[in-house]
């Protein structure tokens, strides 16, 4: 039968609020958020091509070795990019409001890896590809090893 | 020594942003259905069935054993896969792999989504690669491509308004194919004034959420020659997968198209692409990702897709007819969406894509499949064997 000789109403639509509880294990992650615990970022780095990399990964992508050197990466970095959404977005894992008002950056640190955050300038036309930017974190005590950890990247005189 | 292979029927639904009148086996069957009877078969002929949906978009767990009934393929050899965007990409490339062995004389490949049942689940993609780390920040399909956006007009010099410019070439090209779900009649103005999502991403410029189903019949050649007399041959297939090893903070337009894309080229002879492949569909979730993917499959120099736009060089009767079924922004049921661009490439190869029909011989046809952080599927068409 076609959509025309039927007609919509006559249509049921069911609705399940599924709701299904994880709980991922970090393994080797458990390092990386711990370090954001302590207000550092630690990188793994490849033994090959000396590549840092977070989120960290036990194996170098590219090289398949095993990555046992875990590298700070300092306070700060260079932008890389920006933007900013205009709609509130939920994370569907915990559904709580995420940070987004404020526009989400690719900041290159010091020590070579790249990583995802937030900026505190929230006009993103004075944000522009290579500023320097530094890390705030938020007070010690808060910190639970997430990427909110630091709360947003605040850009640097130079 | 791998069978050739060829396409012998293609099949699609007319692609609609709801559809409460039919369960997901039901589209399916709809989709089956008109395969079967473009390829002159039943289900009688069929020994192999390849099944792809994104199942979290679904909300169905083994949903194969809900459609392979409704189909009629009780008792055939068959299994489901997915791989998020490139859902029906890795579908179509099992087919390929199954036919090209031999030991089977005809595989049916259908893929479906019905968004309008779980469309929530793509209010971010988030996890990809890393679920812990990529999972805290706000980060979807959307951010994916105000991201790569924001990249390409850094490094382009291109304007929001070109990329409004192929906004409205999809929707002209989408106003001349019945089966596109968002033909709208747009303008530049319209374009630029749509709703901001994460600029320069409007909503006008992401895939729509779809409900739809498509499904394609492939046999080695001895059988595809007795099927039909307009075989179109898959030539090459590859599935390339970066897994996020090089992440978006690193490099946000990171993708595989051009490496698989150059992997293709190489094993099929091709050094010009745009004057040796006649028609592209190449999956693009939004419109900005067209001018880039343009681009990578070597179309054009990097940075420089949009000047094309600019001079009007883009159409269904231009001289770059990329995505003339109005691609991924008017259609987008998206673990099928691959395999709508195979149908649609299929369909140009043969001449048969009526008012899109883009004019004069179609030789070789290139269809995609996008997911993710940037995997990419190549399925290169061909008209002669």
């Amino acid at each position: 039968m076609s959509t025309d000789q039927k007609q919509e109403q006559e249509f049921i639509q069911f609705r399940y609020p599924r709701q299904v509880p994880y709980q991922h294990s970090l393994g080797y992650q458990s390092k990386f958020a711990n370090g954001l615990k302590q207000g550092r970022i630690l990188a793994t780095k490849c033994p090959v091509c000396g590549r840092c990399t977070i989120p960290p990964r036990i194996v170098c992508p590219f090289h398949h070795v095993k990555q046992t050197e875990w590298v700070d990466q300092g306070q700060r970095g260079r932008l890389v990019s920006a933007f900013k959404i205009n709609f509130p977005m939920f994370d569907p894992r915990t559904r709580e409001l995420q940070s987004w008002e404020t526009p989400l950056v690719a900041v290159e640190l010091e020590g070579g890896a790249s990583m995802d955050g937030w900026c505190s300038e929230l006009d993103t036309s004075k944000l522009k590809t290579g500023m320097l930017l530094e890390a705030v974190w938020r007070p010690e005590e808060e910190r639970q090893g997430r990427g909110d950890d630091i709360l947003h990247w605040k850009p640097v005189e130079e | 020594m791998a069978e050739r292979i060829a396409i012998v029927g293609v099949g699609q639904t007319i692609h609609k942003s709801r559809r409460p009148d039919v369960t997901t086996a039901e589209l399916c069957a709809e989709a089956v259905e008109a395969a079967l009877a473009d390829a002159q078969m039943t289900m009688k002929d069929i020994d192999h069935v390849v099944l792809g949906s994104f199942e979290v978009a679904d909300g169905y767990f083994n949903p194969d054993k809900w459609i392979i009934p409704e189909i009629g393929a009780v008792g055939k050899a068959g299994f489901e896969i997915q791989n998020v965007g490139t859902t029906g990409g890795v579908t179509a490339a099992a087919s390929f792999n199954l036919a090209a062995t031999g030991m089977f004389d005809a595989v049916l490949c259908l893929a479906w989504q019905k968004m309008d049942e779980a469309a929530g689940a793509f209010s971010r993609g988030g996890g990809g690669a890393n679920e812990y780390w990529m999972g805290q920040f706000p980060m979807s399909p959307i951010t994916n491509f105000a991201r790569r956006a924001y990249s390409y007009i850094d490094r382009s010099g291109c304007t929001e308004e070109h990329i409004a410019m192929v906004r409205v070439k999809q929707d002209q090209c989408a106003m001349k194919n019945p089966c596109a779900q968002l033909r709208l009649g747009l303008t530049i103005e319209k374009v630029m004034n749509d709703v901001l999502l994460a600029w320069p991403i409007r909503r006008l410029h992401m895939c729509p959420t779809t409900a739809g189903a498509a499904a394609v019949i492939v046999c080695p050649e001895a059988r595809a020659k007795k099927v039909t007399d307009k075989p179109v041959w898959v030539e090459d297939w590859f599935t390339c997968h970066q897994g996020g090893a090089l992440t978006m903070a690193e490099d946000p337009t990171a993708s595989t198209l051009r490496y698989a894309c150059d992997v293709v080229y190489k094993r099929c002879g091709i050094t010009n692409p745009l004057k040796e492949i006649q028609a592209w569909e190449v999956y693009e979730p939004a419109s900005p990702a067209e001018l880039r993917w343009m681009e990578e499959v070597g179309i054009c120099d990097d940075y420089t897709a949009w000047k094309l736009f600019e001079q009007g060089k883009v159409g269904i009767d231009k001289e770059i007819p990329f995505n003339p079924s109005g691609g991924v922004t008017a259609t987008n049921p998206i673990g099928c969406t691959p395999v709508v661009r195979l149908v649609e490439a299929a369909l140009q190869v043969r001449g048969d894509a009526g008012e899109h029909q883009i004019p004069g011989k179609i030789e070789r046809a290139l269809a995609t499949g996008y997911g993710g952080q940037g995997e990419n599927v190549i399925m290169m068409l061909r008209k002669t064997a």
